[in-house]
């Protein structure tokens, strides 16, 4: 399941919800204490911004905050509970399993933010320029757009790991690999969105008003339409963040995971399914970080989604 | 609007050709082959036994060739056997492809039946207790690593309360209330996230409709609120709905190895999977090019209700 | 006697003699179905047993696909010349009795009267000559399945009930290397639907199979066992093997009653099973499944005397700083034994006179590492990802010797990428383990003897000394004998350290008491065996 088509959504109605000219124009500072003021009017978009805030700071704290090596190993002291020398347990091997969440968050936010970024950066100009001149460019670009969304479900990344794994590469290569392929994956869905929203805002005045002063067309397309597309790919980034963490677990539960011992959620929860019963602390905590940051990307989405739209109000 | 049609269809070609270019491209990037695992390890005939095969899977002619070979077979219908079990191609995907397809449908189907009622509600009633938990649940929903979801489905449903079978498949085609049986617990597990996914879904188009201007005029023109959501902002929030249930749907078909392995359901996913870490070329190329199809047509069959049912989209 | 009665009496001789002779034509003709009328089966012993194993055969051809006698449920319909008992030793099947020449060159088979495959296809000496002809034919069989007959050069015919094995060289073991499994027989009148519908002479039938989803089993009834009252086995009416990969879900299948018996209890569960669930359910613990060790890289590489004057004093190392308590205790749950040697203490092959290797001392480790040449160097540790405990015995190694600060790199592959790194030569420390053998020269003759195929591919290591032993072992008949003479090339194997045993694979089947009567398992797993195992069990309620 995913929400790569999440972007049908635009051809008629996000789109149409841009904010209204005024916030494009101000400063930085101002804007942002308007977006704080802005944040607090949705409850959910303030938890969420308040979990990614926890979030992101236990990511940057990790060295300090983490009390053992995530990867040291010790069998004597394996599958024991919290304690104040294991603040959250031990593992089937007896690492400390505080540090290993600690480890593993860092370098799964720190994936799933580069891989989501990645897409926006190809996705989005690839959208903007095809929708914007449109013809022989749009049809072949949203071909392989389709091209790319054929491959069902997991698959693409099923081969793309696969091969990674498969061949000589060192862990940090492997995350390139699986980096590329949740860019590659999650392109389409920022390019048809943006070039959605490039097809709504085509007829509209303003770009009427700068094809008559000369401006030329790519300005055009990049300078007054892309900040009108801001804001439902925002939301639908956030979104995404949440998803690819969902995916590398997967993968992780499939064997095409993290090689250990890096720590790895995914990989956790997946090792962890044996003692389900008989210790399940041990799977607990790796799955409710899982669920924790998902649902703060998503929570932070929503609120985004709701604030961004002046036309649905919160009461 | 059929001009559009036929000019999709016609580009459906190049986009199953780049597929399966694609395809046949990480397949040759795998490592390992297969004619290592067939030969085995022992025996000192090794070498004979390895250009045997190679020979006999047609392995030892360089890639374009046997690309173009596959291709003209594969166009007549021909998808070859499986390196593995010696079985036409055919016969390995009819047999896997029909419990997948009843296993997502069914899931999405499920998903909509409480999700649709559910999201109107939410939006219908907002803020209200039912809006709350199911914000709560569906987001509960999507954060959950489907495979977790799944085996403490199977913890709870099967072995502590004992309702549902923990794994298995019956064609619903041998005994149709019995497959029933081994279907809820994978479904439900596809139709909870789904669910999740829809509510969310049902709900902002929902809340989008009913702050449109046609809703205060038709309710100022006196047609009862019951009318006003059912007739007029139900329909035009379902055409998201809908089209986006049927991307999913196709998604979906690829992408339930995870369940599949969980719930020992002999579905076309874990076939593929499988096929991959065995080398199986010859399966993971009809495979995906299969699903590829499935999907292919199924986008373009939502993009064409889309455009149908909303006029106020220009073709592009 | 009146001249009536002796007429009448001559008529009577000529009527039984002719009955007799005719009887005798009959038999000649319709040939041993007439056996088969005269099987009976136990009135009350039957049922269907439902089979939940972790894995599933690749494919119905039993000679081109390894099928495991321990998890595949397909192994019901193999049978073959040679069976084995619970200790995993020969026993007749097919073969009614054997004997080989004083030279150990030629091997005489006779064949049971009245065996038939699942066609009815009587099982005679072309047949089984035919199906020798087929696994030593590469275009038709696996290599692991051949390899077993590379000794034999031809067969003969020389009756329908006799076939003669010529070998190329001298095997004290040949009856073992022709047990059903890999040696199983098929009937060649059905090879064309080999892949589809196999035909075989174990004790099931095939009905049905659905890749990962259901085999289905059903009893053969001319099958040539019987009990010891005479009744036929197997007692079941049928087998149906439900494949089931995740440990949690085929435990749980097990515990709601949906499967019978399952061949896999993970070793996080088993401890705790038997002690809470032993009412209900009844254990079978299995000794060992296969051997696990670590094999060193010698052809090439940091480990190996090639490339590394002191490799050997590496290879030191290294053991000093592997905990086999460790592995025992986080691997393994306490489950099974240490091991010094390739075969367990209830094995027969066993010997407690083998000098261990190198005892766990960490600092010992550490000083031999800093002496040795290339102490500081990189190497690579792989491991197949296909069996959880060879993946986790890889990450537990790994972490051991970085702690005795080796510069060890781990890798976890799947299996074709792995045989690919090992003819290459590509790794330095293979994480791995082998199947029991119940002929040790399985084990030893194609691990340890240096012109060993797959010695050669993998490890690369020579003794001439151990070679010498394999080599007289193989044509040695006494037992005792020959298993004192591995013992002596396990003390080299431990001296020399091609490789470093860890530990005796163990497993541990489950089933519910209520309805599993009479199963029991044998030694090294397999569930068919010589008329017990799952031949003799039967379902009620």
């Amino acid at each position: 399941m995913s929400e790569l088509q999440a972007d049908k959504l635009v051809d008629g109605t996000l789109a149409r919800h841009a904010p209204p000219a005024p916030l494009r124009s101000r400063r930085l500072f101002t804007a942002l204490s308007n977006a704080w003021h802005e944040l607090r009017k949705s409850r959910t978009a303030s938890i969420g911004a308040v979990m990614l805030v926890l979030l992101f700071g236990a990511c940057i704290g990790t060295p300090w905050l983490a009390t053992h090596d995530p990867i040291k190993q010790n069998y004597r002291e394996r599958l024991q509970p919290p304690s104040a020398k294991h603040l959250l347990g031990t593992d089937r091997l007896g690492r400390d399993i505080y540090s290993r969440l600690l480890y593993g968050g860092r370098r799964l936010v720190t994936i799933a933010v580069v891989a989501v970024a990645l897409s926006l950066l190809v996705g989005v100009p690839f959208g903007v320029l095809t929708g914007y001149f449109g013809g022989l460019a749009d049809t072949i670009g949203m071909r392989i757009v389709d091209g790319l969304l054929a491959f069902p479900g997991l698959l693409l990344y099923l081969l793309f790991v696969t091969v990674a794994q498969a061949w000589k590469l060192e862990g940090a290569m492997v995350d390139v690999v699986l980096v590329s392929a949740l860019a590659l994956a999650g392109m389409p869905e920022k390019a048809r969105l943006a070039r959605g929203s490039v097809l709504a805002e085509k007829q509209k005045e303003y770009v009427e008003a700068s094809r008559a002063v000369g401006d030329s067309s790519v300005r055009i397309a990049l300078s007054q339409i892309l900040p009108n597309i801001i804001s439902p790919l925002i939301v639908t980034s956030t979104v995404r963040l949440g998803f690819v963490i969902l995916i590398v677990a997967a993968l992780s539960f499939l064997g095409l995971g993290t090689p250990p011992p890096t720590p790895d959620w995914g990989s956790d929860l997946s090792a962890a399914r044996d003692y389900m019963e008989t210790h399940p602390l041990i799977a607990a905590f790796p799955g409710l970080a899982i669920c924790y940051t998902v649902l703060a990307f998503n929570l932070f989405g929503d609120g985004l989604r709701d604030i961004l739209d002046p036309r649905i109000a919160e009461r | 609007m059929l001009a559009y049609t036929l000019r999709r269809i016609a580009q459906l070609v190049p986009v199953l050709l780049v597929l399966s270019v694609a395809v046949f491209a990480f397949v040759e990037a795998l490592p390992g082959s297969i004619v290592d695992t067939l030969v085995g390890t022992e025996g000192g005939d090794i070498e004979e036994a390895r250009a045997i095969l190679t020979k006999e899977y047609g392995l030892d002619r360089p890639v374009h060739e046997r690309y173009v070979l596959w291709l003209g077979r594969a166009l007549q219908g021909d998808l070859g056997k499986s390196l593995v079990t010696r079985r036409p191609i055919s016969t390995e995907l009819l047999s896997r492809i029909p419990a997948t397809v009843y296993l997502a449908s069914v899931g999405i189907v499920l998903s909509m039946l409480i999700a649709v009622p559910l999201g109107t509600f939410a939006a219908v009633r907002r803020n209200s207790a039912v809006d709350y938990t199911a914000q709560v649940t569906s987001l509960a929903g999507i954060s959950i690593p489907e495979f977790w979801f799944a085996i403490l489905c199977v913890l709870l449903f099967s072995l502590y309360l004992g309702w549902l079978p923990s794994s298995g498949y019956v064609s619903p085609l041998e005994d149709f209330w019995g497959s029933l049986q081994f279907l809820i617990l994978p479904a439900a597990a596809i139709g909870f996230r789904q669910a999740a996914f829809t509510t969310r879904l049902t709900r902002s188009s929902m809340l989008d409709e009913l702050s449109k201007e046609y809703v205060d005029t038709a309710r100022s023109l006196g047609h009862s609120e019951r009318k006003v959501i059912f007739k007029y902002t139900l329909r035009n929030a379902m055409i998201p709905t809908i089209t986006i249930s049927g991307l999913q749907l196709a998604n979906l078909l690829g992408g339930t190895v995870v369940l599949e392995s969980i719930f020992a359901w002999p579905g076309i996913g874990r076939a593929i999977f499988e096929a991959i870490l065995q080398r199986d070329y010859p399966l993971i190329q009809a495979g995906v090019l299969v699903l590829g199809v499935i999907v292919v047509v199924m986008n373009l069959l939502v993009d064409l209700t889309y455009r149908l049912l909303n006029p106020r989209v220009k073709l592009a | 006697m009146s001249d009536e009665a002796t007429k009448k009496g001559n008529e009577r001789t000529r009527r039984s003699f002719l009955t007799a002779t005719t009887a005798l034509a009959g038999t000649a003709l319709v040939g041993e179905h007439a056996f088969a009328d005269a099987r009976k089966r136990n009135p009350k012993r039957g049922g269907t047993l439902r089979f939940g194993t972790r894995d599933d055969s690749i494919a119905l051809d039993t000679h081109r696909n390894i099928i495991y006698f321990v998890s595949h449920p397909l192994t019901g319909i193999t049978g073959g010349l040679v069976d084995f008992d619970d200790k995993m030793q020969p026993k007749p099947a097919v073969a009614e009795s054997w004997d080989s020449s004083s030279d150990l060159m030629t091997w005489t088979f006779k064949l049971r009267r009245g065996a038939e495959y699942h066609n009815g296809q009587t099982i005679d000496a072309e047949s089984v000559k035919w199906n020798i002809e087929r696994i030593k034919d590469p275009k038709t069989s696996h290599a692991f399945t051949r390899s077993v007959l590379s000794d034999v050069e031809r067969v003969t015919v020389d009756d329908k009930h006799t076939i003669r094995f010529h070998l190329k060289e001298a095997h004290a073991a040949l009856d073992i290397n022709l047990i059903y499994y890999p040696v199983n027989l098929m009937a060649p009148g059905a090879v064309d639907t080999v892949d589809t519908h196999p035909v075989n002479c174990g004790p099931f039938k095939f009905k049905s199979w659905r890749r990962l989803d259901v085999c289905e089993l059903v009893r053969f009834e001319n099958f040539w066992e019987t009990d010891s009252e005479g009744n036929s086995l197997p007692y079941l009416d049928g087998l149906i093997g439900r494949p089931k990969k995740e440990d949690r879900v085929r435990l749980t299948a097990l515990r709601t009653g949906e499967l019978d018996l399952i061949d896999n209890v993970a070793y996080a569960d088993a401890p705790a099973f038997k002690k809470d669930h032993g009412k209900t359910f009844e254990t079978y613990p299995v000794p060992q499944v296969g051997t696990a060790m670590m094999f060193f890289n010698l052809k090439n590489g940091l480990l190996s005397e090639k490339d590394n004057p002191d490799a050997h004093l590496l290879r030191q190392a290294i053991a000093h700083a592997i905990d086999h308590e460790g592995i025992h205790q986080a691997v393994f749950n306490g489950i099974g034994e240490i091991s010094k040697g390739f075969y367990s203490s209830a094995s027969p092959w066993h010997s407690k006179d083998i000098e261990g290797w190198p005892k766990f001392d960490p600092d010992k480790a550490k000083s031999l590492r800093k002496k040795a040449k290339g102490g500081d160097e990189k190497f690579t540790i792989i491991a197949n990802d296909t069996f959880p405990y060879m993946q986790q015995s890889g990450e537990l190694v790994h972490a051991m010797l970085k702690d005795a600060g080796f510069n060890a790199v781990l890798e976890i592959l799947p299996s074709p990428v792995m045989l690919e790194k090992q003819n290459k030569g590509d790794y330095n420390i293979d994480s791995t383990a082998n199947s029991y053998r119940l002929d040790p020269d399985g084990w030893y003759g194609r691990n340890i003897l240096s012109s060993a195929p797959e010695n050669r591919r993998r490890i690369g290591y020579k003794n001439e000394k151990a070679d010498q032993i394999i080599l007289a072992a193989r044509k040695e008949r006494d037992p005792v004998k020959r298993r004192l003479m591995y013992a002596d090339v396990e003390t080299l194997v431990n001296r020399d350290l091609p490789m470093l045993y860890t530990h005796f694979v163990p497993l541990m089947m489950a089933g519910n008491r209520a309805r599993v009567k009479n199963y029991a398992v044998s030694y090294s797993g397999p569930w068919s065996y010589s008329g017990a195992g799952m031949r003799r069990t039967w379902i009620e309620g």
